[in-house]
């Protein structure tokens, strides 16, 4: 949809050009680059449709680029939209500490970076760090656990993959809260990589060792479906799941009763504010605001999951 | 006997190239250097909290509004009441966070939870009109987001951050006098913090001082 009308755009100024000086004048404005991890992940799908939506809606063209996580993947794209003479590049990074050289060789060219969801280790170096506050949204996932667990029993998790730091940053916003709970026992604790499949897989082989799971704690929500499938392969729908970013299908299937509870991070929206920013950025020279914003999660369980969509809740 | 000086304090630093030198503090100051990185968050935290808690903190919270007062502020907008009595967390759509203090009788309360609270009367119609947090367990960050000197740009990262809010928290309710047995028709004293994201949110406010009429 966003695609078809920047296509739509091009194409038409390409072919009425001077006849439709509003278009022109909006191409004008130049082009913005957005650069996130694989679209495989319907939340970094929904970051980068929210910034190019915004970005069409100011007047600019979107150059969109995925990362795949990798670093020096991520080097490259940061030369090709240098060298493209892009206005501003908004980033989902990959990597706290390997991103700073990148970011900085962007600056060092001219071009203000805005970055999303992840934070990096460095500041002055980019204009804004929206930061999903992951650590925040963690212990919220965490407190609501602990309360549909009763405070007590044995439960195991499933962490995110190694290199990406907010696979860690949840896990110890996890532990920050359950920790508080000495009757709370962990019984398993494994990587799943962020993947359903792995995380079947994985579920599998935990509740093979540990019958006694009461309770498991997801590092996101394509692993939470995972375990859920596996537990209800196992007949263990008993078991409570919790999960992370507040995708469609874990709305689905708290609506059905499966997954208990997942946490929201307002993807779309901050995407969107970060292109306003960036927006504002270019205009004036300034975004008025400090370089590092830190944005709230919200908790999503049965009260409120009718409400989400696309990693949004509406009013 | 200089020019063999200079040449041994030549080869020493040629012999060290690209090492930094860090000087070990002396012993028995107490100033021992704090790694930087999350390595040195606690010890960080530590004392920024020695710095801040009882100087700047405990005082804010001492000249907290009167609960009924608040109410009366938020009756005419969250933002009004907030840029006059609060403060904003970090980032957009933070909560505004006051600090309250007041005097009610306690309605309900749950005092086998690790997470122990009372729900308090404080207009006298019977009804519970806030939820005091009286630990060991701490919900929230309205302890650290109440302060305007607690600033998220000037920490590392959301985990250092974090940690402040844990420490900040763990702090008060150690600090937090809880008597035993039921607190439910008792009369309390409190002060403490809330964290507000609509005029129309319940209270959860997290006490830091407690005292029960007997």
């Amino acid at each position: 949809m966003i695609l078809n009308r920047r296509l739509f755009v091009g194409s038409l100024t390409a072919a009425v050009s001077g006849i439709l000086p509003t278009l022109s004048l909006a191409q004008g404005k130049g082009t913005i680059a957005i650069i996130t991890p694989s679209h495989d992940n319907p939340f970094f799908k929904a970051e980068a449709d929210g910034a190019a939506a915004k970005v069409a809606e100011l007047g600019y063209e979107a150059m969109v680029l995925v990362h795949d996580d990798d670093a020096n993947k991520q080097n490259e794209l940061f030369d090709t939209v240098i060298a493209a003479g892009v206005k501003a590049i908004i980033l989902d990074n990959a990597g706290a500490d390997a991103s700073v050289a990148a970011v900085q060789k962007a600056k060092d060219a001219g071009i203000p970076s805005f970055l999303i969801d992840r934070e990096i280790t460095a500041t002055g170096v980019a204009v804004s760090q929206i930061v999903s506050n992951n650590y925040q949204g963690a212990q919220l996932g965490a407190e609501e656990f602990v309360r549909l667990m009763g405070e007590a029993g044995d439960y195991a998790e499933l962490v995110g993959k190694e290199s990406d730091t907010n696979a860690g940053i949840r896990s110890k916003g996890y532990a920050d809260v359950i920790s508080q709970y000495p009757d709370l026992k962990s019984v398993a604790r494994q990587t799943a990589n962020w993947s359903q499949t792995e995380a079947y897989t994985v579920m599998e082989s935990m509740l093979q060792a540990n019958p006694s799971i009461k309770g498991v704690i997801s590092g996101n929500d394509t692993m939470a479906m995972g375990a859920w499938a596996a537990l209800e392969a196992a007949g263990r729908t008993d078991v409570i799941v919790v999960g992370f970013d507040g995708s469609n299908d874990v709305r689905d299937s708290i609506l059905k009763d499966g997954i208990k509870a997942t946490v929201l991070q307002p993807a779309y929206a901050q995407a969107q504010m970060a292109v306003e920013q960036a927006d504002k950025y270019l205009a004036t020279g300034s975004t008025g605001l400090e370089e590092k914003q830190l944005m709230d999660c919200v908790l999503v369980n049965k009260d409120n999951a009718a409400k989400l969509e696309t990693f949004a809740l509406t009013a | 006997m200089k020019s063999a000086f200079v040449i041994l304090g030549l080869a020493a630093a040629l012999a060290l190239p690209g090492c930094k030198i860090i000087k070990n503090a002396p012993e028995g100051e107490g100033t021992a250097v704090i790694p930087d990185g999350e390595a040195g968050d606690d010890a960080r935290i530590a004392a920024l909290l020695d710095k801040t808690y009882e100087a700047e903190l405990l005082p804010l919270i001492d000249r907290a509004l009167p609960a009924i007062t608040l109410r009366k502020a938020l009756a005419e907008g969250l933002d009004a009441a907030g840029a006059a009595h609060g403060n904003r967390g970090s980032g957009e759509g933070a909560a505004w966070n006051f600090a309250v203090k007041g005097e009610g009788k306690v309605v309900e309360a749950n005092l086998t939870s690790r997470a122990r609270k009372a729900m308090v009367d404080v207009d006298g119609d019977g009804a519970a009109d806030l939820t005091l947090q009286l630990g060991p367990v701490i919900k929230g960050t309205s302890l650290r987001d109440v302060a305007p000197f607690y600033r998220f740009g000037d920490f590392r990262d959301q985990i250092e951050f974090a940690k402040l809010a844990r420490a900040l928290n763990d702090r008060a309710s150690a600090a937090l006098q809880v008597p035993e047995g039921d607190l439910v028709g008792k009369t309390v004293t409190f002060s403490g913090t809330v964290d507000l994201k609509a005029a129309t949110d319940p209270w959860l406010v997290t006490a830091v001082t407690l005292s029960v009429a007997p």
